[in-house]
């Protein structure tokens, strides 16, 4: 009898506990599609209706650089290395991150933002890759 | 209308003015500027490098909190990855 007792308040405990723990997954999951939310719409109210459609179509953004008409910044949809082109061709990539995690849509608006407004911290912060 | 957008794990914290209300003398709205300027200095103490984006315009990098501004986008500190 008392045995029974004591598995059926084990099995209360972690049934609250299974509860709970769903609970915050389910909670966490809320607030980051919330995030995404609000980062898209930032996205979109900074880019133009082409440069959108070139992010969502081929996954990448070409920001052109404003110090050389020659050199575009190729920066990805989903957080990554961003391209340096030259003339056509994939001179360099660059790695730049917020010591905060940030949704995807947002990295795309850090990017574009350091880039248009400063560029040559921009490029004095980012690590750099050279291609070989 | 004026817009300061902290960029950050929530998506973006965003706090808005008027500033022509503030400029008539409005409490609230002197409140709310009050209350941009203050998560500017902090987040810019915090190494947040500030941006102002208005439609049209060039993007400009910001020093200091303008009131003016219709958008002010706060990009939290980066660093080589």
């Amino acid at each position: 009898m008392l045995a029974y007792f004591l598995l059926g308040i084990i099995g209360i405990i972690a049934a609250l506990c299974l509860g709970l723990l769903g609970w915050l997954v389910y909670d966490r999951y809320l607030k980051w599609l919330e995030a995404n939310r609000r980062a898209n719409e930032l996205l979109r109210s900074v880019l133009t209706r082409e440069q959108y459609r070139q992010l969502i179509k081929r996954g990448y953004l070409d920001i052109p650089s404003p110090r050389d008409p020659e050199c575009i910044y190729r920066v990805p949809q989903a957080q990554g290395l961003v391209g340096v082109i030259e003339r056509g061709r994939r001179k360099m990539s660059l790695c730049l991150q917020p010591l905060e995690l940030v949704p995807d849509a947002d990295m795309v608006v850090m990017h574009k933002l350091m880039i248009e407004a400063d560029e040559e911290t921009y490029l004095q912060t980012a690590n750099k890759l050279t291609l070989i | 209308m004026g817009m300061l957008r902290v960029i950050s794990k929530r998506g973006d914290d965003r706090v808005n003015w008027n500033e022509q209300d503030a400029l008539a003398g409005d409490a609230e709205a002197n409140a709310a500027i009050r209350e941009a300027e203050r998560i500017f200095a902090h987040e810019r103490a915090r190494g947040a490098t500030a941006f102002r984006v208005e439609a049209g315009k060039p993007v400009e990098r910001l020093e200091q909190f303008d009131p003016q501004a219709e958008q002010i986008i706060l990009v939290p500190r980066v660093v080589g990855g």
